[in-house]
């Protein structure tokens, strides 16, 4: 099945919801005013109420209560509610657990990948990590949407991975007929995602793409390999691709960087918690 | 997640002679161009900077020399080797030295040694801190450049808002502005729409007063004719129908006139004295038949002859007085007048002089919460009023607008059952020239006998009923009468005969009155064509004519004068005004 395909079918049972549709729409576009911001996230009460619980957990480390979601937007800014709506949206549809694949685990995954993304972009580059987080917390979109399509030939293709017979990208193309990079791009596209964001879900395991040091994509195929290397993975006991050439060269000129973001990781998944905890 | 050390991810990033590398590394950073090489136990070598020449026989000799703890010289080329063990690397470091002789007796190289390897042995974990510095100071930037970007939305909203609300600002003043003009405009509207409806009242009620100059002229000749009791009762009636329905076209024609703003007040030399006689003697026979007695107290100082409209001014305290009298069963109506002098005219020589009036009365009284009402047109003290006395309940609404017309205000105060007040004050211009006398309004009534003289009037009226109210009135007074429809006849009959004096309508068909009076004066300046006329030939002085009209405004007596016409009467035309403008024109 070809990856438009796969996209249909997956938006007519489930995607995102319209409010987080229209919110990340909002957060790409220069002209929005935080007021159309607060205005759009306003329509969805439950929501606000969730985003107010995210904004004051450990995460933003804010000193002051946040209780109005007006209030949010002025100490968070448009992009981080823009992921903490991402977050919300997401996580619904991150649900079920079998042998076989995971989605929960899948979501934890993700989860780790958005947080060493947001880590690698602050701590190493000095760059804002926003966009970096949603890549990280969304990268992997597609094995949801072709675990919803086609649930069979995606667990076929995770089975094979899992004996070594190919890397789970060539298998989903064998087996569904798109890999989850391509998918996952398309259903970005839809929900007008930043084009680097974009990017880095297409490409996130092309490993002879040459990405440009720093980037959103580099920082997403580093952050999820370390993720793949700490079994956060959906397969589990899967054999991890090496680094492409030119990030292994930066992790080892920067070794000491990358040494203090493993030692801090742990620290910093306690902090957001709350975001990616399962609801009860 | 802690059993995943960084070892782990990046096991294959991670070379087993790092930490060899990196203390050589170090250790050659400290003496460019010196060399070293690092032994381990298990012949493992690792080196840094220019080979260093040793076989493994004096490498072994001097690494037992060095096991005890010391360190060893051994001279090398142009400098000298020293030897010491490094058990944190479980390694024997080999470090040639530039020098010319052994220095491994001076304490001070000993020292730097030691504190040279113990320095390279932490490159590691100085390495560590540096990157962490790093980190901290990037995420310090980001926070900042995240709260500077903060700062720039909250901003960018604040003004935002602040346009929006200008903008909001903005709306408003425009739509107030607007309703504003719409409302000016409605109003303007409503304004001329009330003028044009004062405009067409004081119209119809020129119209109205030419069918009762008929009624009460006839009435009037018809009561001078033999009648028995009963036919002189019914002309009495007429006659006072008439005289209060022309009463009420009168007050209605007042009203409109002030209420089209075409009233204007004269300014002319009057006796007071006459005024307050006159008004009061209007009221004396009626009040006293009803057993009320009508009295009048002077105050202050009363100049006796002032300047102002007296006209007005009487139809005021006629008004006043008329309705203290109809409103009072027994007693006393009294009209007081106060002469206040103003002193803050004095210096401007404008010498004026206040004068208080009122009106008391002890009749049935007025309810406070309609005193303000009763000045308002059509209405009366309340709707009872109207049937019980009569009265169309304009005469105060006129009394209103003219006393405010000439600079006062009137004021009424009433208790129910005991009586009411009516007072106003205006200023009037004090006259001091004793020359200018009064004009004597009222000619003394001539006895119809006294011209006994034929007086010749011609009448020009095109109006047949005119013709002959304003014929038969002229007979009684024993004058000859000859009428002509029109300006144009008029002239022929002047051309004819001779006359004493002439009537002349205003508006006539073919040739109108003003018209025919230029005709007239434009005749006597001209020798040729005075001679021509009969009546213009003999005349010493110009032959009077006499405007008749039924619109009784000023600018239509204005228009009569300018065409050259020596008096004027308004319609409907009495006995008495009729006479005395042949008193005055055609003098007995």
């Amino acid at each position: 099945m070809e990856a438009k395909e796969i996209v249909r079918k997956f938006s007519d049972v489930k995607t995102l919801p319209h409010v987080a549709i229209k919110v990340t729409k909002l957060a790409g576009d220069e002209q929005t005013t935080m007021h159309d911001f607060e205005e759009v996230i306003k329509l969805d009460p439950v929501l606000v109420t969730r985003l107010l619980r995210l904004v004051n957990s450990p995460y933003f480390g804010l000193v002051q209560k946040v209780e109005s979601i007006s209030k949010a937007v002025v100490f968070c800014g448009i992009k981080q509610l823009r992921n903490l709506v991402a977050v919300e949206a997401l996580r619904n549809l991150f649900k079920g657990d079998d042998e076989r694949f995971s989605r929960e685990k899948l979501w934890l995954h993700s989860a780790t990948v958005a947080i060493l993304a947001d880590m690698i972009a602050k701590r190493v580059f000095g760059m804002a990590g926003d966009d970096a987080f949603l890549a990280g917390i969304i990268h992997d979109i597609g094995l949801v949407a072709e675990d919803q399509v086609l649930p069979e030939e995606l667990r076929q293709a995770a089975d094979e991975m899992r004996q070594g017979k190919a890397s789970l990208i060539d298998s989903e193309r064998s087996r569904i007929g798109a890999d989850h990079g391509e998918v996952g791009a398309l259903l970005a596209r839809e929900w007008k995602l930043p084009s680097e964001v974009l990017k880095a879900i297409k490409h996130h395991h092309d490993s002879d793409k040459n990405f440009a040091i720093p980037s959103i994509p580099a920082i997403i195929v580093l952050a999820d390999f370390m993720a793949f290397k700490m079994q956060y993975n959906p397969v589990p006991g899967v054999p991890v691709p090496s680094l492409p050439p030119a990030l292994a060269r930066h992790v080892k000129d920067m070794m000491a960087n990358y040494k203090i973001i493993v030692r801090d990781l742990p620290a910093e998944m306690e902090k957001a918690k709350e975001l990616y905890r399962p609801h009860e | 997640m802690n059993e995943f050390g960084f070892e782990e991810i990046f096991a294959e990033l991670i070379d087993d002679d790092r930490p060899w590398q990196l203390f050589l590394e170090a250790l050659a950073a400290m003496v460019p161009g010196s060399s070293l090489l690092l032994l381990g136990a298990d012949g493992s070598r690792q080196q840094q900077g220019e080979a260093i020449a040793l076989d493994d026989d004096q490498a072994t000799r001097l690494r037992c020399q060095a096991a005890r703890g010391e360190v060893v010289a051994w001279p090398q080329g142009e400098g000298w080797l020293y030897v010491l063990v490094v058990p944190q690397l479980e390694a024997t470091l080999y470090w040639r030295l530039p020098g010319e002789r052994d220095l491994s007796g001076e304490p001070a190289l000993l020292a730097f040694i030691r504190h040279g390897v113990a320095y390279a042995l932490g490159e590691e974990k100085r390495r560590e801190e540096a990157a962490q510095e790093e980190q901290y100071r990037h995420q310090i930037e980001v926070l900042k450049q995240q709260h500077g970007e903060l700062i720039e939305d909250n901003y960018r909203q604040y003004r935002i808002n602040q346009q929006q609300q200008e903008e909001y600002a903005r709306n408003l003043e425009s739509e107030i502005a607007r309703q504003t003009a719409e409302l000016r405009e409605a109003n303007a509207r409503l304004e001329e729409s009330s003028r044009l409806k004062s405009e067409f009242l004081a119209n119809m009620s020129h119209e109205l007063r030419t069918p009762m100059n008929a009624i009460t002229g006839f009435a009037e000749l018809l009561a001078e004719t033999p009648l028995n009791p009963e036919q002189q009762e019914y002309c009495h009636t007429i006659r006072q129908a008439a005289a209060s329905l022309l009463a009420l076209i009168n007050d209605i024609l007042d009203l409109a006139k002030i209420e089209a703003g075409k009233l204007d007040l004269e300014t002319a030399p009057f006796e007071l004295e006459e005024l307050l006689t006159s008004v009061t003697s209007m009221f004396t026979l009626a009040a006293r038949d009803k057993g009320v007695e009508i009295a009048v107290r002077r105050d202050g100082e009363l100049p006796p002859v002032l300047r102002g409209d007296s006209h007005r001014l009487r139809q005021v305290l006629v008004n006043l007085l008329g309705n203290a009298v109809k409103f009072t069963e027994r007693g006393t109506v009294e009209l007081e007048v106060v002469g206040r002098p103003r002193k803050d005219c004095l210096d401007s020589g404008g010498d004026q002089v206040n004068l208080y009036f009122a009106v008391h009365d002890n009749g049935i009284g007025i309810p406070a919460h309609r005193l303000e009402a009763i000045f308002e047109k059509f209405t009366q003290a309340d709707g009872s009023t109207t049937r019980r006395f009569g009265g169309t309940g304009l005469g105060l609404a006129i009394c209103r607008q003219l006393v405010e017309l000439m600079g006062g205000q009137i004021a009424a105060s009433s208790r129910e059952g005991k009586g009411s007040t009516f007072s106003f004050e205006i200023a009037l211009e004090r006259e001091n020239s004793a020359k200018q006398q009064p004009q004597a309004i009222a000619a003394a009534v001539a006895d119809p006998a006294a011209g006994s003289d034929a007086r010749r009037v011609l009448l020009v009226e095109d109006n047949q009923v005119n013709q002959r109210l304003a014929t038969l009135m002229l007979a009684k007074q024993g004058c000859e009468v000859t009428v002509a429809a029109d300006g144009l006849e008029a002239l022929e009959q002047l051309a004819a005969q001779s006359f004493d004096l002439v009537f002349m309508d205003i508006q006539m068909p073919r040739l109108d009155g003003l018209a025919a009076t230029r005709r007239i004066r434009e005749l006597e300046a001209d020798p040729a064509a005075r001679a021509s006329h009969a009546a213009l030939a003999q005349r010493a002085t110009p032959l009077p004519v006499v405007g008749l009209t039924a619109h009784a405004r000023r600018e239509d007596e204005e228009a009569c004068y300018a065409a050259g016409m020596n008096g004027f009467l308004s319609k409907p035309i009495g006995k008495d005004k009729l006479l005395a403008m042949l008193e005055q024109f055609a003098g007995g």
